[in-house]
């Protein structure tokens, strides 16, 4: 019973970053439609930047994690610009074979810049547990999931209630449409693009101090971010949110009554079966075609 | 008001538009008739930058707009209702109203213009917070055109407004854009029914096969033989 607390409570913990890992994803993948395998080198650029502004320049840890998040937000707008707006209307094929390039691209920069030794990022947080009753939890996992939570309701609100959210809908429901609204179709795709990515960074940058950073942390991370927007269904910012906890439990389930080993494999069993049952995700709704 | 001088378009290698011209003027309701594909729709997304133009002009009060941004040609006064109504299906009627304002920032203004849309087309009203994709064709109709209101332009473009209605609400939806010219609107109109737009309009022109062929009020038009025998299905003889 001890055991099963503690494992909720680390899959909470876990879940808020995978969330936002997976709403960065879906707003790419899922509304715009572009099959971005850079979601997790994003991450681990977010988790690099973080190493970058903490400890080697040595700033404030939070401060860090903003840099480290708007860094992020102006890498993936500079991939929109410079590889997708001039692919714009192409075929899903065109744009996926690009984004694999860009995929192995920027983790051999990764690999070159820092070196293929996994770097640490000290935490200023203290380092002995909070121990409630039988969980004991970490404070940097703590404030880990504070921030994520945090992030998770900005970006909610962005997309419901700020004109610059309705201009994105509307956007990615009928992009010609919006042009005659008077919206800059280009720029919200720029934007859009930019946001996914800040929020991959935010979760490298949360993370990169919990775990150790690596040019190849990325690759678990894309995945693991796909698996999330395919359970929550394309598109859905809430099913992801709720698909990012999911996939935690499972992982944590996973690790701790059938094998640590089989931690990372949880979120391929998760794809296999919401594609066999409801490949349309947990949470679709229904949609009116034509 | 709206001038096009020789305007050429293409689609690949394909020409669209093959040298139209057209003036739209102030406070009036001018319509092009044609058959599909003759270039109709094709005019109206070149004047509203959605559809470049190969040669030619677009002026737009004194002023040269061809080539501009969507948006900017929103910014400077003309909507466009677009074919097929195209709201935004998963967004309520009342975002989609208040994204038909999205290039103004006098939020007061705004919402005023939104009661008074909503108050000209009550069942938009009742319906404000449904989501768009669940109204019926007409209503989705009355909110593409109360949308295209709310950017108070000078000049609205309509795109086949009675397209896939039922016959009573094709009559109301041109007694409403009658109401938007008599209001002071100036209204230009693309409609495949030829009879009930040469009816109601002041002017009017038929394109076919992206050339302009015949131009002139519109009860001149109703009694041009080429006309009934093309587009009003009365044969020359009878």
């Amino acid at each position: 019973m001890d055991q099963l607390l503690q494992h909720f409570a680390n899959t909470i913990i876990m879940g808020g970053t995978y969330a936002l890992l997976g709403i960065g994803l879906t707003l790419i993948f899922g509304i715009m439609r572009i099959v971005n395998f850079t979601h997790g080198e994003l991450y681990a650029f977010g988790a690099y930047m973080m190493y970058f502004f903490a400890t080697i320049i040595g700033m404030n840890f939070f401060v860090a994690i903003a840099f480290a998040i708007a860094a992020g937000m102006l890498l993936g707008m500079l991939l929109e610009f410079s590889l997708l707006r001039p692919k714009r209307g192409a075929d899903i094929d065109t744009t996926m074979l690009i984004m694999i390039g860009a995929w192995i691209i920027m983790q051999n920069l990764e690999h070159l810049t820092w070196g293929g030794i996994a770097k640490s990022i000290p935490s200023p947080l203290p380092e002995t547990p909070l121990v409630i009753g039988p969980i004991s939890i970490s404070w940097l996992r703590l404030m880990v999931l504070v921030i994520a939570l945090l992030l998770i309701a900005a970006t909610y609100s962005v997309i419901n209630l700020t004109k610059l959210g309705k201009a994105m809908r509307a956007t990615f429901q009928d992009s010609s449409t919006a042009a005659l609204m008077g919206i800059n179709v280009n720029a919200i795709y720029t934007l859009t693009f930019g946001f996914g990515s800040a929020l991959a960074a935010a979760a490298g940058a949360l993370l990169g101090p919990v775990f150790v950073v690596t040019p190849t942390m990325g690759d678990l991370a894309s995945l693991k971010a796909f698996a999330i927007v395919i359970l929550g269904g394309l598109g859905n910012i809430t099913g992801a949110a709720i698909g990012g906890f999911i996939l935690a439990l499972a992982e944590e389930i996973g690790a701790g009554y059938i094998s640590s080993g089989y931690r990372d494999a949880m979120g391929f069993v998760i794809i296999i079966i919401v594609l066999l049952f409801r490949p349309t995700g947990l949470f679709a709704r229904a949609e009116r075609v034509g | 008001m709206l001038e096009i001088r020789g305007l050429v378009c293409r689609y690949g290698k394909v020409t669209a538009l093959d040298g139209i011209s057209l003036t739209v003027p102030e406070k009036k309701l001018v319509v092009l008739v044609g058959a599909n594909g003759a270039g109709k729709s094709t005019t109206l997304r070149a004047i509203s930058g959605l559809v470049p133009a190969a040669s030619g002009q677009v002026i737009f009060n004194g002023e040269d707009i061809t080539g501009m941004s969507a948006s900017s040609i929103l910014a400077k006064g003309i909507a466009h209702c677009p074919e097929g109504r195209r709201v935004f299906g998963q967004m309520t009627v009342l975002e989609n109203l208040e994204i038909g304002a999205y290039l103004r920032k006098d939020t007061r203004e705004i919402a005023a213009d939104r009661d008074r849309v909503l108050s000209l087309f009550p069942r938009l009203a009742e319906r404000r917070r449904q989501v768009a994709g669940t109204l019926s064709g007409g209503e989705q109709q009355m909110l593409a055109i109360g949308r295209s209101m709310m950017s108070r332009p000078k000049l609205i473009m309509f795109d086949e407004p009675s397209l896939g209605l039922a016959p009573n609400i094709v009559e109301q939806t041109f007694s409403i854009i009658q109401g938007i010219r008599e209001a002071g609107t100036t209204v230009m109109m693309v409609e495949q029914n030829a009879f009930a737009a040469l009816d109601m309009c002041d002017y009017a022109y038929l394109l076919e096969a992206g050339s302009m062929v015949l131009e002139g009020d519109g009860k001149e038009l109703i009694s041009n033989p080429h006309v009934r025998e093309a587009y009003l299905g009365v044969t020359a003889h009878a």
